[in-house]
């Protein structure tokens, strides 16, 4: 784990250390023999046929690891899979990206991965929600749909042959996200789940944890019935209310507890989910924790020993 | 700088407003300061800082030289920064050299009272002074950006008045009793060490306009929002020892003193947080 760049005094370090051993104790046996650093032997059996793949090379007839992290096998593949590397894409994820530029009819945005994803303009829903043949009009209009640096939530599609990803963006719950912050935080922690999109309720907040580590934490918007339908009006009438209605300060604050929940999270290196999250937040607000001082090594420590003790509750469950 | 979508932007604003910033900060409250000393080990003194995500070194290393003809009771002290290309895409190569000039300027400025005279200013350099006119030391003060999320200014004079703090300047006999124009003879001690006095060094507090309210310690998405901004250095006294005025945006003279008064306030605070983490930085160090 990253070190923990908080200034702890001596008592937290001794709490957050043991915390942390609870922690690596409960997690299971068999994937501690999976993590490798560099130069680590990867143990494998020489008398099968073995492919090599990323991450591992010949040295003096053994494999060994030239990244850290976990090895994976796949059939007669052996590779190892590096934790803090950039996101790889899966067909369907749910990722959250920013646009980088405009071209030829598609967008493309950043998703922290090696390549900018692609987002055609016949994978959007056009604002009048007719299902028709994008004219060049509509190419010349693209940027009223999304311009540069626009937040945006989308699916990814498929590869491209060149190794790019393309996303679409056809339902309603995709689509551009305003009045909200985003957060980003290392792949990793996201792990695939049935929902990325969470209402939610008791905080009246939209929580969308993008695959890519893009988490959005906003107020939360109605499913769009498509955008009003004159653009050219649409464009005065919300800078004109912009100025007028900034969040209200108490969906703000938990919009802020929230984001602040996931920074504590990302910080200590445990799995972002949604119950997780909300978890984080109810617990500073039932001690009274500032939500400034959420970012402070209490809390840090206080989280750690709480995601402890869960676990520990779980295993025992489990048995 | 990534850039920010209007609905971020917005939202930014709107937080300003209603004084609760992205990361639940008020308008006038500092990210939580980390100090260590003695980072750099052959430097005379060092110190790194973290302010969030802003990573600044500061280090301090004295050489003897002559004193300058103008002023021959003042040792001299040079302020020099560098933007590492690894704090953020737009250092590399070339690229941050204008902030680093800029910053240096500022810092000069806030701290050493400009480049004509040294009266008046933070650090004083009579205590420099060897055998006047023949000896002095001349301290270089440099300061290194690892990573940049705004405010790097305060951060820089917090580390160098920590990296002062940190400072041993080595003792010096003079050997002999000399005349004229002949160059005295010194020996420097390596095991006595004389201690900076850094109660008088100033502490530089950044307020920046965004909209219709100040807001200090702003991150770098904050600064994007920036309407104008001014660094002020105040010592422990109150008084001001240095004024830089950053952005394109005039401002009205009455909102200046209010900002300056705002400063004033802030800045108490500030210098007993950074002496009690500096204090505590050196105890640190000195367990380790």
């Amino acid at each position: 784990m990253r070190g923990l760049q908080l200034p702890l005094n001596q008592t937290q370090r001794i709490r957050l250390q043991r915390a942390l051993e609870k922690l690596h104790s409960l997690s299971s046996k068999a994937n501690s023999d999976a993590s490798v650093t560099v130069a680590d032997t990867i143990p494998v059996n020489y008398d099968d046929a073995f492919l090599k793949g990323h991450g591992t090379t010949d040295l003096n007839g053994e494999l060994v690891a030239t990244v850290c992290g976990v090895v994976e096998r796949v059939n007669k593949l052996v590779y190892v899979r590096a934790l803090r590397a950039r996101y790889k894409p899966e067909v369907g994820d749910i990722v959250v990206g920013r646009v980088v530029e405009v071209a030829q009819k598609r967008w493309r945005l950043e998703i922290n991965f090696s390549q900018d994803a692609v987002l055609m303009l016949s994978s959007m829903n056009m604002p009048d929600g007719i299902q028709r043949r994008r004219t060049a009009l509509d190419e010349l209009n693209m940027r009223s749909i999304f311009e540069e640096n626009d937040v945006v939530c989308a699916e990814v599609r498929n590869f491209h042959h060149d190794g790019s990803v393309q996303l679409q963006a056809r339902s309603q719950k995709y689509g551009k996200l305003e009045k909200g912050q985003l957060l980003i935080i290392d792949p990793y922690l996201v792990k695939k789940s049935k929902q990325h999109f969470h209402y939610l309720e008791q905080f009246g907040i939209d929580l969308i944890l993008g695959r890519n580590g893009f988490i959005w934490v906003g107020e939360h918007v109605e499913a769009r019935d498509g955008m009003i339908v004159d653009q050219a009006n649409n464009s005065e009438q919300s800078t004109v209310e912009k100025d007028q209605a900034y969040t209200p300060l108490e969906m703000r604050q938990n919009i802020c507890r929230i984001a602040n929940a996931v920074r504590v999270l990302s910080t200590l290196g445990f799995n972002v989910d949604a119950d997780l999250i909300i978890e984080t937040a109810e617990l500073s607000s039932s001690l009274n924790i500032d939500i400034h001082d959420m970012l402070g090594s209490e809390f840090h420590v206080l989280v750690a020993e709480r995601e402890a003790e869960r676990r520990s509750l779980m295993t025992k469950r489990k048995r | 700088m990534v850039g920010l979508s209007v609905g971020e932007k917005h939202f930014i604003q709107g937080g300003i407003a209603q004084d609760l910033r992205s990361d639940g900060r008020k308008r006038l409250t500092y990210r939580p300061i980390y100090v260590e000393t003695g980072v750099i080990p052959q430097a005379h003194g060092s110190a790194r800082i973290r302010l969030g995500a802003t990573d600044v070194i500061a280090s301090v290393k004295a050489e003897l030289g002559k004193p300058s003809a103008l002023q021959p009771d003042k040792g001299k002290i040079a302020i020099y920064v560098d933007c590492s290309p690894t704090a953020a895409p737009m250092f590399e190569g070339r690229g941050g050299e204008e902030l680093s000039t800029e910053l240096s300027v500022a810092l000069q400025r806030c701290l050493l009272g400009g480049k004509s005279g040294s009266a008046g200013s933070g650090i004083d350099p009579s205590s420099l002074v060897i055998v006047e006119g023949k000896v002095c030391w001349d301290l270089y003060i440099d300061g290194l950006v690892i990573s940049s999320d705004g405010n790097l200014l305060d951060a820089l004079g917090a580390a160098i008045k920590a990296a002062l703090s940190n400072t041993g300047i080595p003792k010096v006999n003079v050997a002999s009793e000399t005349s004229g124009d002949e160059q005295p003879e010194v020996n420097i001690s390596d095991e006595e060490f004389l201690q900076f006095d850094t109660s008088g060094i100033p502490v530089i507090v950044t307020l920046t306009k965004v909209g219709r309210h100040y807001i200090v310690d702003a991150t770098s998405e904050e600064e994007s929002q920036i309407s104008s901004a001014i660094s002020i250095s105040i010592n422990r006294k109150g008084h001001i020892c240095g004024l830089t005025k950053r952005g394109g945006a005039g401002l009205d003279p009455s909102i200046i003193l209010d900002m300056i008064s705002v400063a004033k306030h802030v800045s108490e605070q500030l210098i007993n947080k950074l002496d009690s983490e500096i204090a505590a930085a050196e105890a640190n160090e000195e367990e380790s």
